[in-house]
């Protein structure tokens, strides 16, 4: 078996699928003009005026994602090792898999909500 | 890390510690004839005894930390074997009786439901966290 083979029936964590959509400097150079972006703005518009970058609301949510990546890889982690016959007892598996899969639909929920609101003004009229 | 299902580290021990128990009643059971243990006298029924620790976790009840279940020792029953009279039998004394381990099969299969209702409980705590923690999520929903 080949190192960088992934078995397939893991789920991919979302930090990979962005990972794999768009490659790892582009995504530097991306965040970092964001940040750039974020940061020329006039003090009274930024969103989070004097906080540190990364502390603010898109501080939060990569938190968020990275937290929900974390708990997916240590599902998988767990059920992998249940399959390959190690110490991990099965109602320890199904319980990360199950607060994986929880977590994941709290953070789908808040993306909902964001998309909405932004919606919501989007169709505001002027 | 966010706690999204609650309760769930004390319910996870609990589940652990009846499998334990589960174990060691299908041992006993398993081991209902055996006249030559591994110390060559018939096998000693064994029982668990569970004990409460401190959970090792930041979440906590109005200051007070979650007690977790674990087991604290598998105890052996001393009370003294079966004799039943079976002179053909290999390990049959002078006067034909053998010596049976003090196992009751009827009380190991009650013990074993015991077990397995207990088992039963707590994924009943696990599925009702979760569907809790479903419920609150739709309150986005509409």
């Amino acid at each position: 078996m080949s190192a960088g083979m992934r078995p397939a029936a893991l789920p991919m964590s979302p930090q990979d699928m962005i990972a794999k959509i768009i490659p790892g400097d582009e995504l530097e150079k991306l965040s970092s003009s964001v940040l750039q972006s974020g940061a020329a703005m006039p003090p009274s518009l930024s969103p989070v005026s004097g906080a540190a970058a990364g502390t603010g609301f898109d501080g939060f949510l990569g938190h968020m994602v990275s937290e929900v990546s974390a708990k997916q890889a240590d599902a998988g982690a767990a059920m992998r090792e249940v399959m390959s016959g190690g110490a991990m007892p099965l109602h320890q598996a199904m319980i990360a898999v199950e607060e994986a899969s929880v977590s994941f639909q709290l953070m789908v929920e808040v993306r909902n909500r964001l998309l909405e609101s932004y919606q919501e003004l989007m169709r505001m009229q002027v | 890390m966010i706690n999204i299902l609650p309760g769930i580290e004390s319910t996870s021990a609990a589940l652990q510690a009846e499998r334990v128990r589960m174990a060691v009643a299908s041992q006993n059971i398993a081991h209902a004839n055996t006249t030559r243990g591994i110390d060559g006298k018939p096998y000693q029924r064994q029982s668990v005894v569970f004990e409460s620790v401190m959970a090792k976790t930041e979440a906590s009840f109005n200051g007070v930390s979650p007690q977790k279940v674990q087991v604290s020792r598998i105890e052996k029953d001393t009370s003294g074997p079966r004799m039943i009279y079976n002179p053909s039998h290999p390990d049959a004394d002078n006067a034909g009786m053998v010596a049976m381990p003090n196992i009751n099969i009827h009380q190991e299969m009650a013990d074993m439901i015991v077990s397995s209702r207990a088992y039963e409980a707590n994924l009943a705590v696990v599925r009702n966290a979760r569907s809790m923690a479903l419920q609150t999520l739709n309150i986005g929903k509409r």
